[in-house]
């Protein structure tokens, strides 16, 4: 079966090895020393010129880790991470901040070019085809540019990075930082809570519809560092944004540490898109190296009728441990979670969603489809619940996994929970290879057997990749590699 | 280690080894079998009850549910009563003495209290895992039960109805039961009580099914409003071996109903049919565990369970499939009937797969009843609450059916969940 094999391929080229970011580029760096202690925290906050509260916020938060435990439930093995062993701040040299593009170190700007991302706005908007994408580049522990601030300003739209945010508006970070993911959440999150260093801000006010792409680039580049960035994105009463993440990471043989933390809040009638494509790298076919993402990410559909969208598409991390959530607070909320988790040579990923019904008439979809190959570990781990007001709370779930080489594992393990008799919930999964009845059902009306399966792997994607936004669906799929004939999106 | 050993034992805690304490001069066996239980009882001593911190025990937070344990009393067993299906042959267990009178023609039995006495007992006594608190508690206080083999190629024309028959106090009972190559038979495991004292009971079944043997086996659990049930089946399936299993909950307060099975033999097939009747404040938790470790195996569950009034329901299914299984096929599938506001129910069906050329897949769902078939009836002039009453019985009843080849024990089982429903819808 030649389509299979062609499947079996690409999925091999984005093997471990086969990881095309890996590249390190060599700038000067102005780094804490290592280890975490309340004098590091006081470092990194006096270098981000923050306020009091926030450094009070963040020792808190820290005081707190100290009397916590690793989470172990999850199915990802790994050995012992030691916290000492990390550099918690690392900034190329002469950034105190993000600025005008003019003034980026050319070195970095080269890094961004060679790994495809639009940072110069004049470019993209001489190019005819090409839509415009406001980009937040973030580099180790710091943002150092954002694009297209001055246009989004126009619309009354605030994207930049957190650092600046908590400077310049401290009412909207202090009034909504830690409302959806509090600091004590958990045990990753409550490190970020200390000792994050950067990430996005993104406030669209009311009524106001997001006239481009927002986007932010992570990458981490020095040895032994961590990155922690915290996002937060607010919509207001009407609004509407869809938010782009991407993220490499150079090929070394240690394992480095990313604890994220996003926070959405959506508030009546607005809708939140948040897509990420994350290819960070996995390690080599060995399992040495590669990146231990551990993030936490929750939106909470705070107001009536409002929607939040989560999108992923998981090729790299040597461990993946993330579980994107919606809170359905508001009446008439949705949430909706879309994801393809691809995992090879020794990746272990053990990802899914929760979606909480508190509100009346909630619903939510999951679709989740996982593809393992080589010696990898994939499995979906996700939570449905309706609480006892939630009436007429309606999900569908459904995880496929898809098999490729008997050496791998895929597993499911869904936890569905209903207190109000009104809930309506469903819930599927499968794992196989290729269904042979679908197979069957082909053949039976005239397509050739090769092109039979290709529409089927083709299918057995699609559902997830044409929920991304456009210019990212072809961008997904060429990672993924699962594409047969290339003209899905 | 530490940390389990400061535990503070709560009353049910204390009172289960307390009752080891209190009867350890009398409980049946020495030796291995001794120093077996005291180890046991030592790890329920250290480690407490299973809380929902232990991924298996998520729903059914044991330390807290278990507020009171009966004392032992060994005169709790209360006499035998009428078999489900006319013309079963009866085992009753009275206070770990087994009743051996009424045996087929090629059923061997004996007592499970002999095996303990003399030893033998001790191979099937361990526990299937840190968190397998039900076969720690059982094999700490079991006193009896039966030790039950099917000959080879006997084919069992009547069903063999196993009877533990209890008033109040606790009971602790054990079946290990063997089919031989080729036999067939229809086992209907029953667990009632007499009187609507509390009891407390725990149970385990470890079935072995040789080549090719066929078995129907049946529990049905009826127990008291009051009373709690720890029940275990463990089975292993040999090559062609083909069981069909039917759970059947429909009463007890607090109950625990685990299933563990493995298909260890090429061509084995498991059928899993639960039917879970909810009401009042009970809190009804089946779970179940399949590991398929040879190729060319296949299972199919279905779980049908109906929830009113206050009470919690919880399944939690897990198919294993081994590392060189192809060709298993496996499907499991949840479906809840949500009646009440204040009911809740729980489900966490889980596949865990290491083989590629597989084809498994599971399906859960949570509903009401359906508003259209409702409308149907209503709209041919049948009352609503009868209405309801039909639908629910249809939803699980389909399922009886499919045990069709047995006339008398379909009309049997669906005569005790009508009897349910009338009572509690």
């Amino acid at each position: 079966m030649p389509a299979v094999q062609e499947t079996i391929d690409q999925v091999r080229q984005i093997d471990v090895d086969q990881y095309k970011y890996g590249f390190e580029t060599h700038i000067e760096m102005d780094k804490a020393p290592k280890g975490l202690s309340e004098d590091i925290i006081r470092f990194i906050s006096a270098k981000k010129n923050e306020p009091e509260w926030m450094l009070e916020w963040r020792l808190d938060a820290y005081r707190r880790w100290l009397t916590m435990d690793e989470p172990s439930w999850a199915r990802v093995r790994y050995p012992k991470i030691d916290f000492n062993e990390i550099h918690y701040y690392a900034a190329p040299k002469g950034t105190t901040g993000p600025r005008s593009l003019e003034e980026v170190d050319p070195e970095l700007l080269k890094v961004y070019e060679k790994l495809g991302i639009p940072l110069k706005e004049q470019e993209i908007l001489a190019g005819v085809q090409k839509s415009k994408i406001a980009v937040d580049a973030v580099f180790d522990s710091v943002s150092v540019v954002t694009t297209f601030k001055e246009e989004l300003k126009k619309a009354g739209v605030i994207f930049m990075s957190i650092s600046e945010a908590i400077r310049e508006h401290p009412d909207l970070v202090r009034k909504y930082l830690g409302s959806v993911v509090p600091p004590t959440d958990n045990f990753y999150a409550t490190l970020n809570s200390a000792v994050f260093t950067d990430g996005s801000f993104v406030y669209v006010p009311k009524g106001v519809r997001c006239p481009m792409e927002l986007s932010t680039y992570f990458r981490i580049n020095e040895k032994n560092t961590g990155q922690f960035e915290r996002t937060l994105i607010i919509a207001e009463e009407g609004a509407y944004v869809s938010y782009l993440e991407g993220c490499t990471a150079p090929q070394r043989d240690e394992n480095q540490l990313h604890a994220a933390v996003v926070e959405l809040v959506a508030l009546d009638e607005a809708e939140i898109k948040y897509s990420t494509v994350q290819n960070w790298y996995p390690g080599d076919k060995e399992g040495r190296g590669g990146i231990y993402n551990f993030v936490t990410k929750r939106g909470d559909c705070r107001g009536k009728n409002s929607k939040i969208s989560w999108t992923q598409v998981e090729t790299g991390s040597a461990i993946t441990w993330k579980y994107p959530s919606c809170i359905l607070r508001g009446d008439g909320s949705r949430g909706e979670f879309y994801s393809i988790a691809v995992s090879n040579g020794h990746q272990q990923v053990d990802s899914g969603t929760k979606m909480i019904h508190l509100g009346k008439n909630t619903s939510s979809r999951i679709i989740s489809k996982g593809i393992a190959a080589g010696v990898s570990d994939n499995t979906y781990r996700g939570q449905v619940s309706a609480h006892r007001k939630a009436e007429n709370a309606r999900n569908f779930t459904q995880c496929d996994s898809l098999l490729i080489g008997d050496k791998c594992g895929a597993h499911t393990v869904p936890y569905i929970e209903a207190k109000n008799s009104t809930a309506q919930f469903e819930h599927e999964a499968t794992t196989s290879k290729i269904s042979e009845d679908q197979l069957f059902y082909c053949l039976q009306r005239g397509i050739p057997e090769e092109a039979a399966i290709a529409l089927i792997v083709n299918g057995f994607v699609k559902e997830v990749i044409q929920e991304l936004p456009m210019e990212f669906a072809v961008e997904a799929q060429k990672l993924i590699g699962i594409s047969l004939e290339g003209s899905v999106g | 280690m530490n940390m389990q050993q400061a535990i503070k034992m709560t009353a049910a805690e204390t009172a289960l080894v307390d009752a080891y304490t209190a009867q350890i001069g009398d409980l049946p066996g020495d030796g291995a079998v001794l120093s077996l239980r005291d180890t046991l009882v030592h790890e329920l001593r250290t480690a407490g009850l299973p809380t929902r911190r232990i991924e298996s025990w998520h729903y059914t937070d044991l330390r807290t549910l278990l507020r009171a344990v009966p004392a032992a009393d060994a005169s709790a067993f209360a006499d035998r009563v009428e078999a489900v299906v006319p013309g079963s042959s009866v085992l009753a267990v009275r206070s770990g003495q087994a009743d051996l009178k009424s045996l087929p023609r090629g059923v061997t039995a004996r007592s499970y209290t002999e095996s303990l006495l003399d030893g033998s007992a001790v191979v099937g006594l361990t526990v299937l895992g840190a968190d397998d608190a039900i076969g720690r508690i059982n094999g700490g206080l079991v006193r009896g039960g039966l030790e039950v083999t099917v000959a080879e190629n006997v084919e069992l024309e009547a069903p063999l109805e196993i009877q533990v028959v209890q008033s109040h106090g606790q009971a602790h009972t054990r079946f290990p039961v063997f089919f031989g190559a080729g036999s067939k038979a229809t086992v209907i495991e029953r667990h009632l009580s007499t009187s609507a004292e509390a009891s407390f009971v725990s149970t385990v079944s470890d079935v072995t099914l040789a080549e090719g043997a066929d078995v129907i086996w049946i529990i049905l659990q009826q127990q008291g409003m009051a009373d709690t049930h720890l029940g275990q089946i463990r089975f292993d399936l040999g090559k062609d071996a083909k069981l069909h299993l039917f759970v059947i909950n429909a009463g007890g307060k607090l109950v625990r109903q685990e299933i563990h099975g493995k298909a260890s033999g090429e061509g084995a097939d498991l059928t899993l049919r639960g039917i879970n009747l909810l009401g009042g404040e009970s809190h009804t938790d089946v779970t179940f565990t399949l590991s398929h470790d040879v190729p060319h195996t296949t299972s199919s569950e279905i779980i049908r369970n109906v929830v009113f009034d206050r009470a919690k329901g919880v399944f939690q299914g897990k198919i294993l499939v081994a590392k060189d299984a192809q060709k298993t096929d496996a499907k499991m599938s949840c479906n809840t009937l949500l009646l009440s506001d204040d009911a809740d129910f729980s489900a966490k069906p889980e596949l865990e797969i290491f083989a590629d050329d597989v084809q498994c897949g599971h399906g859960a769902t949570v509903i009401d009843i359906d508003h259209t078939q409702l409308f149907y009836m209503l709209a041919r002039g049948i009352p609503e609450n009868k209405a309801r009453a039909m639908l629910v019985n249809a939803f699980v009843a389909e399922i009886v059916e499919e045990l069709e080849d047995d006339e008398e024990l379909v009309e049997a089982l669906e005569g005790i969940i009508s009897a349910w429903l009338e009572k509690h819808a």
